[in-house]
């Protein structure tokens, strides 16, 4: 197919084979309204047949405008304005757009992030998946169909012959992403690229569809670029990996290499600011290593190193010198990259991953707050809990969909649920989407009443309230949301919206009310001119501190964070998590952590309570429950989570969960769980109990024991 | 399905009877209610209250209006005094003509504003959109008899090629027999019903076309035509199926217009003389019927909107 | 527009000095050049018709039967005159009066009508929402100008009452449209957090819906104001409208229509571009708007 050889090779790859895909100093440029916004800067990168490359960064770096750039489906008002995009040898810029059309179709597959959005809603799946063959193939229909089936059933999709047959929104997220998968596959390209493929998925699916693109390729025997926000994703699967920043590839490595030395500043901070690397270095409760303010506007010119204005190893050549890739195996482009360590980088050596010299530097606004206690439980126990929650039930009425609206039945949203946060503490509920954990937190502040249980709030139960009452209540309890700049009214300025619940629970008057706000602003760390702005003018990481300032306004002393970091870069999660545990400290506040993620739950939670399914599995300490899990689905989760630890990341073999979550209106009897479980026995059919002391579990067949020595609770849940 | 479409058929049972509610109310609005209107300024008090008590008009509202929706279901519609002929007649003899040139308007207006649309959509922001868009908005801000004048003075006087005036057959055949009669209304009546569909087509598609399976359809390296034309121009067409059925009061207001300029003796022409004569048997009958024939008319567009597009089909069909 | 650069110190934004909304919004509508064409078109139309009179006076009561049929220029008739010999300039202006008037009028009624109607079902919910849509969707499936025509058949037009005939049935769009936005309105994280801190329905409505739902409301409003002129001209072409000696486009178009075939195209072309330019003017206004208003939402 192509005979015609490029014109030179350089840099060919250790493996010393001719790259598939080799970029040469790309420049994407996306024409807005306003201005420019040069996307992509002097990109070069290679991929090798049979290779992964992990492209890495946060929103904003480039990643997926050179997935875009490569494949020529750059938005409208994008285009590559310079370099080469060299594919088996041929520039892809200079060939006719029918031609290139043609690689694309034959020669290269994509996988976007958004499965739910990226099929076409009225089209069947095996007219979708075989339009390729049709198109560049001219392929028989009735063969069409068969090619079908066939890559369908080695995405291992469950009876491919009938899904064929079916559209798109009868299936499920990651069937949907299989979907595409097995689109970008049929034609047996060379290249698969995958942009965020997992982004929108729960963890147990992320990890299935991760490992199908491995075996994937292994089969195929093509080259991959998987393209993520997610260091820990990259960890595991890829040969290669590029750091991007601002545009830029600011660091390439092999994986191993690159994750076990750093050489950039940007990546190392990256790496640090990561949850896990805090529990990883200190075992504990460490603030993260936050990389402070935002990344430059792209819009307009830039001098010097582009990580310069936020990095703690700035110098004065960084602000003008524009430093370019080292050469070599593994590159860089920093001026005071971290120095290579002394130690011989074999085997997981996970302490090494931080440099000794460093910490000193790195924080040096950051007082460090005194370690928080360990969770001494007896001492804890004697204190009254800010909130206890028992037997929560919430039931959501089914209509019919569309202009039916007769009832359907029931979803069971929560069943069951009890448990309770003391003063001071950070409970964290962790689960899948769709097991309730939301549910909770709203039930929690009130925003939604239960259908059965009780809400105890300091000794008072809500649910006896009348409406006035409980709202007074309340105060005590706020919430946060996890898309601030949704929660936030787009016509109100800052001063508005923070004085909001002031206004509603009429505390003060407007000066104190202005002392107040003032306050507020200064704890979450936001200067004053915010007041007199509007939310849109405000980053995601500044709209989650203004959102913290209005939940802090009532003093309460309960705080719900619904994913309060998940639409977050890793460096701005970071800076809320630690204002976020900066705050608990000086104000006493006790959070409900509400994520999907376990690693930010680990690295918050004092005591985790796992949910599936609207159930309450497994709760207890948040060390043990990470480390000792008793539950099998805790366990599925804990395997399942992406992570850039060497070790942690080769053994992948742990618990696996198969299947599909099962519908909420018809849950299965006995424990929930067990339609997907692995240990699953007769006896599961029947409804195990929440037992045990600090670390209770709801299964029959529990993975492993409650430690030893542990006391009983004061008073039994449930 | 068949759920959705008995709750469908529920709500234009409704909407229909809340119709004829209206109707009736605004009959008993009339100075001098219903005998004045049917007998004429002519009458005397002896003759309306003899008319009153004859038609049940002395009686309670809602007893009434029971009397009235039997007549309704029984075809009585009421008597033209100044037609001397049954509203019904009246209206059975220009309905299906009033169809002839709405039906074929539509279908004109279709034809010609889904490419249209699909040009603008297409080529976005560029000439031929912004000139589709600035005729579109001309064509809707004019008054449709100042549009349809116009047309007769090119096309009959400047360069006589057409018929100033419809057909004026007793029969839809008769009228059909006169092609070039038909010409001019129905383009008439077509130009401000393509200005407004070429403006949703060329939305629906813009939508579209910023879909992400679009993205995917491009990558899997198809044309720019194959995208359209098998991705997106389903997927764009599907809501215009229900402006079709929304767009129905709007035509019928169109028609009633354009049959008094063309002198086109349909239901329009004849509420329009019935308007300017105080008829008020006819006026009521023509309103009731029109407001049936949109909610039918609705009815049958959301109908087939269900039926072609997957994702309701299954809707319905899943629960 | 650019973010707020916040770094660990005290922020030093680097932008402008911020900015209202309203001031926000202004700037995008002028940055839209055909909203700003509208605009000058109406305030020129407007101007015109209102003050013209003033400067350029003619009697538009008597008419003056040795003055028909005048062609434009003669005997210092700058549009000539009509069939009763009415000066056409000078009618354009007193036609355009009462158009001006009743569209704004019977537009503006029907907005405020319909939001508050809309505004009620969409807040109350549950049976009342149910009443409300149906009764809108029965109405609206009586084709409006066949409704205004039979209002029109009882009672005798005037000014007034046009606003009123009009306004009470063009107000079904603006109620659905209301409707629907106080629906989504309703369900907003923002609405929620507020409740969350214990705020009632009624401050819900008045700080954050109100003030969110104004912009469709408004941008709405123009649109019916253009419908509105419309209907007038369609009544006057269908012999239902104010009758002489007032005037208004629709009327003299109307009367122009006769006039055709007798090469009076004076009394023809001109009302009939002066509905179509104030047509068009509010159109150009309204999608001006929409992009003033949206625009406050914009993020980055």
């Amino acid at each position: 197919m192509s005979e015609s050889i490029g014109p030179t090779i350089r840099h060919a790859s250790s493996a010393g084979s001719r790259p598939l895909l080799e970029l040469r100093d790309l420049d994407t440029d996306i024409a807005l309204r306003r201005g420019t916004v040069h996307a992509l800067d002097g990109v070069s990168l290679e991929v090798a047949p049979g290779q992964t490359l992990g492209i890495v960064g946060e929103s904003g770096s480039g990643k997926t405008m050179t997935a875009l750039s490569i494949m020529g489906l750059l938005p409208s008002g994008g285009r590559v304005a310079g370099g080469q995009i060299l594919f088996e040898g041929r520039d892809l810029r200079s060939l006719p757009p029918d031609e290139v059309r043609r690689i694309r179709g034959v020669r290269m597959g994509m996988v976007f992030q958004d499965p739910l959005t990226s099929l076409n809603p009225t089209m069947r799946i095996g007219a979708q998946v075989a339009e390729p063959l049709r198109v560049h193939e001219r392929v028989g229909r009735a063969e069409a169909r068969e090619r079908a089936v066939e890559i369908l059933r080695r995405v291992g999709m469950p009876r491919p012959e009938r899904i064929v047959d079916s559209y798109p929104h009868e299936l499920s997220g990651g069937m949907r992403q299989r979907v595409a998968i097995a689109m970008a596959l049929v034609c047996s390209p060379s290249l698969l690229i995958a942009d965020e493929p997992t982004t929108a998925l729960d963890v147990t699916t992320q990890r299935q569809i991760l490992e199908l693109i491995d075996d994937l390729r292994e089969e195929f025997g093509m080259a991959v670029i998987l393209v993520t926000h997610d260091l820990g994703v990259i960890a595991g699967r890829a040969d290669r990996v590029a750091v991007m920043y601002a545009g830029r590839v600011v660091e390439t490595a092999a994986t191993e290499q690159l994750f076990q030395a750093p050489r950039h500043r940007y990546t190392e901070a990256l790496m640090r600011a990561l949850p896990e690397s805090a529990i990883r270095d200190s075992g504990g409760h460490d603030r993260l290593v936050s990389i402070p303010g935002l990344p430059p506007d792209l819009s307009g010119p830039l001098t010097g190193c582009r990580f310069a204005a936020r990095c703690s190893f700035v110098s004065d050549d960084c602000r003008t010198t524009d430093p370019s890739l080292t050469p070599g195996a593994h590159q860089h482009a920093c001026l005071h990259p971290v120095p290579t360590p002394a130690v011989a980088v074999t085997g997981p050596v996970p302490a090494q991953v931080e440099p000794a010299a460093v910490p000193a530097q790195v924080q040096p606004a950051a007082v460090q707050p005194a370690a928080k206690p360990a969770t001494t439980a007896p001492a804890e126990v004697a204190e009254l809990p800010v909130l206890s929650v028992r037997n929560l039930v919430k039931n959501y009425p089914v209509h019919g969909r569309g202009l039916l609206r007769r009832t359907a039945g029931q979803v069971s949203a929560v069943a069951d649920v009890s448990f309770e946060v003391r003063p001071g503490e950070t409970f964290g509920l962790v689960g899948e989407s769709g097991c309730g954990k939301s549910t909770v937190g709203r039930l929690s502040v009130g925003l939604e009443r239960p259908s059965a249980g009780q809400i105890v709030l300091d000794g008072t139960d809500l649910t006896d309230l009348t409406g006035r009452e409980r709202r007074r209540m309340h105060r005590q309890v706020q919430l946060m949301f996890q898309d601030s700049y949704a929660a936030m009214n787009p016509r109100m300025r800052v001063d508005a919206i923070l004085a909001e619940p002031l206004e509603i629970q009429k505390v003060g008057d407007n000066s104190e009310r202005q002392a107040r706000i003032a306050t507020l602003l200064d704890q979450v760390g936001l200067s004053r001119r915010a007041l007199e702005r509007y939310p849109h003018e405000f980053s995601g990481g500044q709209l989650q501190r203004i959102g913290l300032a209005r939940s802090l306004a009532l003093h309460p002393r309960l705080i719900v964070g619904d994913e309060p970091v998940s639409a977050l870069d890793v460096s701005i999660q970071a800076q809320v998590l630690n204002l976020m545990r900066d705050l608990q400290h000086e104000l006493g506040l006790a959070y409900i952590f509400i994520s999907h993620d376990l690693s930010v739950v680990d690295y918050m939670a004092d005591r985790i309570g796992v949910m599936y399914l609207g159930k309450l599995v497994e709760i207890g300490p948040a060390r043990e429950v990470v480390r000792a899990a008793r539950h099998p689905y805790t366990q599925a989760l804990v395997d399942a989570v992406p992570s850039i630890t060497p070790d942690r990341a080769a053994t992948r073999d742990g618990t696996t969960i198969r299947g599909e979550l099962p519908s909420a209106l018809d849950p299965p009897t006995g424990c929930r769980f067990r339609t997907r479980c692995p240990r699953a026995a007769d006896i599961c059919t029947t409804e195990p109990p929440l037992v045990g002391g600090l670390h209770q579990v709801a299964c029959h067949l529990p993975l492993r024991p409650e430690p030893t020595g542990t006391p009983t609770p004061v008073q039994a849940l449930g | 399905m068949a759920r959705y479409l008995i709750t469908r058929l529920g709500q234009a049972l409704i909407v229909v009877v809340l119709v004829t509610v209206i109707a009736f109310l605004i009959l008993h609005l009339l100075p001098g209610g219903a005998a004045r209107a049917t007998l004429g300024k002519e009458a005397t008090l002896e003759q309306l209250a003899a008319f009153n008590h004859e038609m049940g008009y002395d009686r309670p509202l809602i007893q009434q209006y029971g009397m009235y929706v039997q007549r309704l279901l029984q075809g009585d519609l009421g008597y033209s005094y100044q037609l001397n002929q049954s509203v019904l007649e009246a209206i059975e003899q220009r309905l299906p003509k009033t169809m002839v040139l709405s039906l074929l308007s539509t279908l004109l207006a279709v034809v010609l504003a889904i490419p249209l649309g699909v040009l603008q959509a297409v080529r976005r922001n560029r000439w031929p959109d912004y000139a589709i868009t600035a005729l579109s908005l001309l064509a809707y801000a004019t008054p449709i008899f100042f549009l349809g004048l116009m047309m007769i003075i090119v096309f009959s006087q400047v360069w006589p090629i057409l018929p100033p005036e419809a057909p004026q057959g007793f029969t839809v055949a008769e009228v059909l027999a006169d092609p070039a009669g038909l010409v001019l209304p129905t383009a008439t009546l077509a130009i401000v019903t393509i200005a407004v569909y070429a403006r949703y087509v060329r939305s629906s598609m813009i939508d579209n076309l910023n879909e992400n399976y679009v993205r995917t359809a491009r990558s899997k390296g198809l044309s720019e035509r194959r995208v359209v034309l098998r991705h997106t121009l389903r997927n764009g067409l599907f809501p215009v199926i229900t402006l079709l059925g929304m767009y129905l009061p709007a035509l019928f207001s169109g028609a009633l217009v354009v049959e008094s300029l063309f002198n086109f003796p349909g239901m329009g022409q004849l509420f329009w003389q019935a308007a300017l004569k105080r008829d008020f048997p006819i006026l009521l009958g023509v309103t009731v019927i029109i407001s049936i024939a949109t909610v039918v008319g609705a009815l049958i567009a959301d109908l087939l909107y269900a039926t072609v597009d997957p994702r309701v089909r299954l809707r319905g069909s899943a629960t | 527009m650019s973010t707020l650069s916040e770094a660990v110190g005290p922020a030093e934004p680097k932008d402008a000095p911020p900015r209202g909304l309203w001031r926000q919004g202004l700037i995008v509508f002028c940055e839209n050049r055909l909203a700003l064409v509208g605009l000058c078109l109406f305030v020129l139309l407007a101007g015109v018709c209102f003050l013209g009179p003033l400067v350029y006076q003619t009697d538009q009561v008597h008419t003056d039967l040795t003055a028909v049929h005048l062609a434009p220029g003669e005997q210092g008739h700058p549009l000539g005159t009509d069939g009763v010999g009415y000066d056409q300039l000078g009618r354009l202006m007193l036609g355009g009066q009462t158009s001006i008037i009743v569209g704004l009028a019977a537009g503006i009624l029907a907005t405020i009508v319909g939001t508050l109607l809309g505004a009620i079902a969409g807040f109350v919910g549950g049976w009342v929402d149910a009443a409300v849509m149906r009764v809108v969707d029965a109405m609206m499936s009586i084709p409006s100008l066949f409704l205004f025509m039979l209002l029109a058949a009882i009672v005798t037009p005037s000014v007034p009452m046009l606003i009123l005939i009009i306004g009470a049935f063009a107000w079904l769009g603006p109620a659905r449209l209301v409707r629907g936005e106080a629906l989504t309105l309703r369900s907003r994280e923002y609405v929620q957090a507020m409740r969350g801190m214990g705020g009632t329905g009624g401050r819900a409505v008045r700080r954050h819906i109100i003030p969110n739902a104004i912009g469709t409301v408004i941008v709405n409003a123009t649109f019916q104001v253009a419908d509105a002129i419309l209907y007038v001209a369609y009544l006057s072409f269908l012999g239902l409208g104010v009758p002489p000696p007032a005037a208004n486009w629709g009327g003299m178009l109307s009367d122009g229509l006769a006039d055709t075939y007798s090469g009076h195209w004076w009394l023809l072309y001109p009302p009939g571009i002066a509905i179509i330019l104030i047509v068009l003017a509010f159109n150009f206004i309204g999608d001006g708007l929409r992009d003033a208003f949206e625009v406050r939402l914009r993020r980055r």
